[in-house]
């Protein structure tokens, strides 16, 4: 991989940092390969078994769900019929229209300024991956690449607060975020920021998100260049204003193309029931964290994600501390290595405990955890940190953060938190 | 399966065993136990269709996508309860790195959630593009985008800046 590739340093060192930790991991190569023959005679089998059923499409349907090749190989375009063949055609929701890759393409060209068009691709609306068009536009003030996506999601969801938040300036710059209720009930988010986070390359990133009341959802993404990355920056700024990208974004024929995409277009797993664990929010996280602090703590302000993280900085008269809380499922089987030599309490709660230097620029930080995972399958794990500082950035401000070790036992061992599962 | 076609599936397998091997000990944050499991199941799969994914453009990308879909079904199913399971596994082989640093790195990992790890692992291990990641995991490309800055903003914090101490010189 070439270092210009990514012109985030942290990018590079992490994909070098992955490299040697995934090279520090030897596979008995000839068993795996083995096995895997053996599990692939079986479903051939267990396949050949269901085919005296009698539906013809069966032979090329999955084991466990539809696999879908990469959405460039050209052998994909006959599989939607094969990945549907798990259950009989008829049961499948046919939908009412289908906009072609060609449909996608007419109708965001006639809804941009004029200009000339270029590198254009498209995927229908019944394609497995989802309706989707891309090209390049160019206005004659220079090439942009302009993308559209389609998809449909739960309304009320963390998904589509994901969708529609801006998001933390702490986490991701950018230059402006607004995300507003229409007054058809539909949430816009309208973002300006950058392909890059580090600002490193000056590519802009301008996106519009529509998530209609309904679950209909649209994005617009444009770009002050011709390709997302690794093309020159053509031009100061993407082709489309704002209001550009909120008219485009709004116009009525997407959300036709949301509803023509099948209601099913996957068929349905063998593993029945998939009743996914909704991911903690951040906001309880954070709530149920300040409701665990020792009295005579101070917050000066928190934040954090939309699931599973949450932060705040608080402050005992003699400086600021940052703590810092992670609350997961699904963790017990990967957490193996994170808890050996830990302690196991009676009723099987994992915990291990870690006072050790901070991580980040600041000097002379300390970063204290307890890290805990409740017994059972559900892999529920507590973990939380604290600093001597308010800001892992900056230098130590503190000798020691403003929890003991006990007093982070007894947050993260708190059974608030279970009042989370 | 034709004879021809078999060694041409065992050739394929036997030289991407390494590399699925390994991505699949990323995604499982070092479960070494749970990554031989996805793997095989990826080969399973493939034996099942190999006459159309050696057809494929690139059957390598698409055997780290069946790997991936299968580490999520997999991350659903027992998030769901379905798995009544608790296993803890062994620590995984020490190599010739440093093995506590590399605990690290793979605690840190653990610490996302599973499908900001499949993009972390594809983006940056597997070298996909945001596009590419997007379709391995039937997502939008703006999903990917906000898992990915969220995944990296996770990781810096957990591992600081300067990852120079997790690469080998």
């Amino acid at each position: 991989m070439l270092g210009t590739d990514r012109p985030d340093p942290f990018e590079d060192r992490l994909s070098a940092a992955l490299r040697d930790a995934g090279d520090d991991f030897q596979a008995d190569r000839a068993a795996l390969v083995s096995a895997g023959r053996v599990r692939g005679r079986r479903a051939l089998l267990r396949r050949r078994t269901a085919v005296v059923g009698g539906v013809a499409g069966v032979a090329l349907a999955g084991v466990g769900g539809a696999l879908v090749l990469p959405a460039d190989d050209p052998a994909g375009h006959d599989r939607a019929g094969a990945a549907s063949a798990g259950t009989p055609k008829s049961t499948a929701t046919a939908a009412a229209t289908v906009f072609t890759g060609d449909d996608l393409l007419r109708e965001l060209k006639g809804l941009l300024p004029r200009g000339t068009y270029g590198e254009e691709s498209a995927r229908a609306s019944d394609h497995q991956l989802g309706p989707a068009a891309r090209l390049v536009y160019d206005d004659g003030a220079g090439a942009a690449a302009i993308g559209m996506g389609f998809a449909r999601v739960e309304p009320g969801s963390a998904q589509v607060r994901e969708l529609t938040a801006c998001p933390d300036h702490n986490v991701t710059p950018y230059d402006d975020c607004t995300s507003d209720r229409l007054p058809d009930g539909s949430t816009l988010r309208l973002y300006q920021g950058y392909e890059y986070p580090d600002l490193r390359v000056d590519t802009k990133l301008w996106t519009a998100d529509l998530v209609t009341a309904d679950g209909q959802h649209v994005s617009v993404s444009e770009w002050n260049s011709p390709a997302e990355k690794d093309a020159p920056v053509s031009r100061d700024e993407p082709p489309l204003s704002t209001e550009r990208l909120r008219e485009l974004v709004t116009a009525g024929v997407w959300r036709e193309v949301v509803d023509a995409i099948p209601k099913s277009p996957k068929p349905p797993r063998s593993t029945a029931p998939r009743t996914e664990r909704p991911e903690v929010s951040g906001k309880s996280v954070g709530d149920t964290l300040a409701g665990l602090l020792p009295e005579g703590l101070g917050v000066v302000t928190r934040g954090g994600q939309e699931s599973e993280y949450a932060y705040l900085v608080v402050d005992d008269g003699r400086g600021r501390s940052l703590l810092q809380v992670n609350v997961q499922y699904g963790m017990a089987d990967g957490a193996g290595q994170a808890y050996a030599g830990g302690e196991i309490l009676p009723d099987g709660t994992r915990i291990v405990t870690r006072q050790e230097p901070g991580e980040k620029a600041g000097s002379g930080v300390l970063m204290w955890t307890v890290d805990t995972l409740r017994p059972g399958p559900a892999g529920f794990r507590v973990v939380i940190s604290a600093f001597n500082t308010g800001d892992q950035n900056k230098d130590a401000t503190r000798d020691a953060p403003a929890l003991t070790m006990e007093q982070l036992r007894k947050i993260a061992l708190s059974t608030e938190w279970d009042r989370l599962r | 399966m034709r004879q021809g076609r078999a060694d041409e599936y065992a050739e394929f397998a036997v030289a991407r065993a390494g590399h699925l091997y390994r991505s699949a000990c990323l995604l499982t944050a070092g479960d070494t136990h749970l990554a031989e499991d996805l793997v095989q199941e990826t080969f399973g799969r493939l034996y099942v269709r190999w006459g159309r994914v050696s057809r494929a453009e690139n059957p390598a990308a698409y055997a780290q996508t069946v790997l991936t879909r299968a580490f999520l079904a997999h991350q659903r199913r027992r998030s769901s309860g379905e798995r009544a399971t608790d296993v803890f596994p062994d620590l995984p082989g020490a190599g010739d790195g440093d093995a506590s640093l590399r605990l690290t790195l793979l605690d840190a990992l653990a610490r996302l959630p599973a499908k900001d790890r499949a993009v972390v692992v594809l983006r940056y291990w597997d070298d996909r593009s945001v596009e590419q990641t997007a379709d391995v995991l039937g997502v939008s490309s703006a999903a990917v985008r906000t898992r990915c800055s969220r995944a990296l903003g996770r990781l810096r914090d957990l591992l600081g800046e300067d990852l120079s101490e997790y690469a080998r010189p």
